[in-house]
């Protein structure tokens, strides 16, 4: 056997999105001010996923208005509407979702006043990018004069949002049950190169396909890939929260290891879509499942490699070592006896 | 030892300052001179989020004495695209591509990159690697990271125009559009201020005393010496709960501050709010506990025997939580396999590692309303559980999520915000809490360690007849998260198959070991680690190819679930494919080929790494020029 094996493996998944086997919810409020930008108050803040953009990508689109003129009024449980939790790959799928729901009823509103002023039909009114229109007409003028006119017309653009994921519980005896309205399916292939003097294993590759439902910004999408490919990528091979009767013997970053730079594969991102039907954005989620498939592509692409099969992670330098040995030791075994 | 004149540069501008010889130059840039841009991840030097140039050398600012830094030029974060001015190229270039996330590590990691294209302006990437090598990101997986750093390596030597940086624009929707973090330019500036960057006036600064045993009962707690200590605001402990004492996220089984027993190391048990950390530390150690140690338990099937030491009254046998699920006949479908295979799998415990730790500020507003500030993830359920343990109204509890410096739901427990709010209520005055490294990795919740053991049958013609799946799982001294954990672990147990027999059992035992909690996807890595595993292991025993032995026993639309749901569209078939095809994937049955295979080492992978050959090359070529 050479001293380097490469190996590839692959995985699959699936996961769902938002609260498990219950009823999930979240609101939103929304209102088209002055000079055509907007504020936007609902529950939560960024945890890093990006969700602040996204929700300004929401309701830039929904208002008809640029993102950077959204201003979003998050996470406070004294100003703003219950959001609920930052977590279960939930916050693209409820908060979104709630927040587009509170700017249709805020672009109603001043839809309803400026077809009322142009005297049009109100559904041949739309916007983007800061530009409100009659379809089919020359009624043209920028969101800031369409506020301006809702509001000399002695009416405020705002709305409010409440969206709903229908989950059901679980049955007690035989787990029968609808935990989800909305699921997602991801597969990740892994490349390594596993060292058989040392045990250290690489991971050179990574391809993922995920199924979000809808990419609302396909960048970020792909920052949540990555970020979960080298966490999984973490577990898999070096990270071990370890106790002795209870107290920790990884108490820093020095004994309790993190991928750093020089452990990150080329990581190449597929996005597939397959919109959710019950909900107005069509886009389900990728937070939590695009680690899912990682550690088992890689203890498969360990297996391709040397043939040796990891079931207890991480998978070592150590581990390796000694089932390589166990395997070079039970070959000579079946050698001996085939004598 | 007393405070000494200090002269530095900082960011350009002279300083003259008294400092205090304890202080480290992180603690001087941020408390003294208010420049929190530079963040504190772990006080060892060990993950970089504290980087600053000293004297345009990249130092870790935690580990130098601010004595040491007498007469030395600093540059911070903020000095690198002051007031008023455009941000760096580096920093513009971050934005562009997404490399900032929670943006705690981010102004350290901008100034590593700053560093290393200032050193060798024509660095490749694996030479920025390894000058990123110091600094830890824990949500990006560094991928964005490294191409800000080769575009901005681009922009500043004229390879590539600056509208590279520019905005996508709106093109047809802004829905599917590239744009660009509204929250980045915050973030790589070092302008963003999370809870441990707050301060109020007339804060005070918090400190707890933790359980240094597994299992033992609090006899008594003293703590009239350390209020006595002048300086010392308050001391806080479970006698000062006005409610009803009780958190988690789906029992309410952990107090606040331990009652009358503590059951995991790290656990709080008391805490201090004085002027200064200083003096809230050193009142800790006049705190008179006196525990007796009783018999603990670390291990889940000795938590599950008879006879073991009990965790929580309301919990005999220790089980937090058992999901069954039961699909078909179990007993038919492995009658029916011509194969069954069996094997166990076991996962580790994870920590969360968010470069930010815990950190909360508090305060009682003028109507009386309790607020707690602070990074976590779950406000709307963190009030219900305060009114309740303040006795309050809910109207009259206020939480504001501070921005997250990383959670992976390592921040959907209410650890220390309780604490925070009994100390507010009591000194009257705001009160600050930030944790250290080390405190936030031993008293904070983990990933669930699992035990599983996966018994699948199966037919000659790929077709998956039943599965057996029991997964055990220790959920340590208090139950958070468990009870979901063990229930997303169950339903999502089996995988994307169409399996007519499935029986799932999934146990969350309590221990006296760290808690496991919430992390990123809830128990369905565990088990679906073992399901992939044993995909593979029974796809050689079949001479099948991996995704050929998938797609035969996939979903497909309208399939029924695990826990009889009917299902819409499933999209499983067109991940495979894309991922097949993406890999440039040879087809072949499941066995060890890896040395055979001519679809590895492409273009899209990378080099190994050689940690250290690029210096060696370089060397021999240097040496080779002399001669």
């Amino acid at each position: 056997m050479q001293r380097m094996m490469r190996g590839r493996g692959v995985a699959a998944s699936w996961y769902g999105i938002a609260r498990t086997a219950t009823i999930d919810r979240a609101g939103a409020w929304a209102e088209l001010d002055d000079g055509g930008t907007a504020k936007i108050v609902t529950g939560v803040t960024e945890i890093g996923e990006g969700i602040l953009t996204l929700l300004s990508q929401v309701a830039a689109e929904e208002l008809g208005i640029k993102p950077e003129e959204v201003t979003i009024g998050d996470n406070d449980t004294a100003r703003s509407p219950e959001a609920a939790h930052a977590g279960a790959t939930r916050q693209t799928y409820m908060i979104g979702n709630s927040v587009a729901l509170a700017c249709r009823d805020a672009r109603s509103r001043l839809d309803k006043e400026l077809a009322s002023h142009w005297d049009v039909d109100q559904d041949s009114i739309h916007a983007f990018d800061g530009e409100i229109w009659s379809e089919g007409s020359n009624l043209k003028m920028t969101m800031e004069e369409a506020v301006d006119v809702c509001k000399k017309r002695g009416v405020v653009p705002v709305g409010s949002g409440s969206f709903t994921a229908h989950g059901t519980g679980l049955d007690p005896v035989d787990g029968s049950g609808s935990p989800w309205q909305a699921y997602v399916f991801g597969c990740q292939v892994a490349e390594v190169a596993v060292d058989t003097v040392t045990g250290e294993v690489q991971v050179l590759g990574i391809w993922a396909s995920h199924d979000v439902g809808r990419a609302i910004n396909p960048r970020g999408v792909e920052g949540q890939i990555e970020g979960g490919v080298v966490q999984g990528l973490g577990q898999a091979l070096m990270e071990d929260y370890q106790l002795e009767k209870g107290h920790t013997k990884t108490h820093g970053f020095a004994k309790y290891i993190l991928p750093t730079s020089l452990d990150i594969p080329q990581i190449n991102t597929t996005i597939v879509e397959d919109p959710d039907p019950k909900s107005p954005l069509g886009a389900k989620g990728i937070g939590e499942p695009a680690l899912v498939p990682t550690a088992p592509a890689i203890m498969n692409a360990i297996y391709d490699a040397v043939g040796v099969r990891i079931t207890s992670l991480p998978a070592t330098p150590e581990k390796v070592l000694a089932a390589l040995a166990a395997k070079a030791k039970s070959a000579s075994g079946t050698m001996q006896a085939a004598e | 030892m007393s405070e000494f004149e200090l002269e530095m540069t900082v960011n350009g501008k002279p300083i003259h300052r008294r400092a205090k010889p304890h202080q480290r130059l992180l603690d001087f840039i941020r408390d003294d001179l208010n420049l929190t841009g530079t963040k504190e991840g772990c006080g060892a030097g060990e993950c970089g989020t504290c980087s600053v140039f000293v004297d345009g050398k990249l130092i870790k600012s935690c580990l130098m004495p601010v004595a040491k830094a007498q007469g030395v030029q600093i540059e911070t974060i903020e000095g690198l695209a002051p007031h008023g001015s455009d941000l760096t190229t580096v920093q513009k270039a971050f934005h562009k591509t997404g490399a900032s996330q929670c943006g705690y590590c981010i102004p350290g990691m901008v100034m590593a990159a700053t560093s290393a294209l200032r050193e060798n302006p024509d660095a490749g990437i694996e030479e920025i690697k390894e000058r990123l090598g110091g600094n830890i990101c824990r949500c990006t997986g560094y991928t964005k990271i490294f191409e800000a750093v080769e575009i901005a390596r681009d922009v500043i030597a004229g390879k590539l125009s600056s509208t590279v940086l520019d905005a996508d624009g709106a093109g047809k929707s802004y829905i599917g559009n590239n744009v660009r973090r509204l929250d980045a330019p915050s973030k790589v500036a070092g302008k963003l201020r999370y809870a441990g960057d707050m301060v109020m006036p007339g804060m005070l600064h918090m400190q707890v005393l933790r359980s240094p045993h597994a299992h033992a009962l609090v006899k008594s707690i003293n703590t009239s010496a350390a209020e006595a200590l002048p300086g010392v605001a308050c001391v806080v402990t479970a006698a000062d709960v006005p409610g009803e004492d009780g958190f988690g996220v789906f029992v309410h089984d952990q107090p606040v501050m331990a009652d009358d027993r503590v059951r995991y190391v790290g656990e709080a048990v008391a805490a201090v709010a004085a002027d200064d950390v200083l003096t809230a530390k050193r009142a800790l150690e006049l705190i008179e506990l006196e525990y007796e140690e009783i018999p603990a338990v670390f291990d889940v099937e000795e938590a599950m025997k008879k006879g073991a030491p009990v965790i929580h009254d309301y919990a005999a046998g220790n089980l937090v939580k058992h999901i069954p699920i039961r699909k078909g006949d179990i007993e038919k479908g492995f009658a029916e396999a011509d194969l069954i295979v069996e094997q166990a799998y076991d996962t580790q415990p994870v920590e969360h590692a968010y470069l930010e730790p815990e950190a909360g500020i508090a305060f009682v507003d003028h109507d009386d309303v309790v607020t707690v500030i602070s990074p976590s993830q779950n406000i709307t359920h963190h009030r219900h559980m305060l009114a309740k343990i303040i006795n309050k109204p809910i109207n009259k509890v206020r939480f504001i999520m501070s921005p997250v410096g990383g959670g992976f739901g390592g921040k959907e427990d209410m650890i220390y915000q309780g604490i925070l709010a009994l100390a507010t209520m009591k000194a009257g005055q705001p009160v600050r809490l930030v944790f250290t490294r080390e405190e936030s990795i031993i008293s904070t919740a983990k990933r669930h360690p699992a035990q599983i053991k996966y018994k699948m049958g199966i037919k000659n013609d790929g077709r998956i007849t039943a599965v057996s799946f029991e997964m055990i799982s220790d959920g340590g001294a208090y139950g958070l998260s468990t009870e979901g954990v063990m229930r997303k672990a169950a339903i999502l147990s089996c995988g994307p198959y169409d399996i007519p027999n499935v029986q799932i059992d999934t146990y969350g035992v309590y221990t006296n070991n760290t808690p496991s909690g919430a992390f990123r996807t809830f128990g369905a890595m565990q088990s679906q680690f073992a399901t992939e595993s044993h995909m593979d292991i029974c796809a050689e025993k079949l001479g099948l190819d991996p995704f050929e032995f998938r797609r035969i026993n996939m979903m497909r639309d309208g399939a029924v679930t695990h826990t009889m749901q009917t299902l819409g569209s499933v999209s499983i078939g067109r991940v495979l494919d894309a991922a097949e095809k993406a890999s440039r994937w040879e087809k072949g049955p499941v066995g060890v080929r890896g040395s055979e295979r001519k679809d590895v080492g492409g273009d899209d992978t990378r080099p190994p790494c050689t940690l250290g050959a690029r210096f060696r090359k370089e060397e021999k070529n240097g040496r080779q020029e002399v001669a």
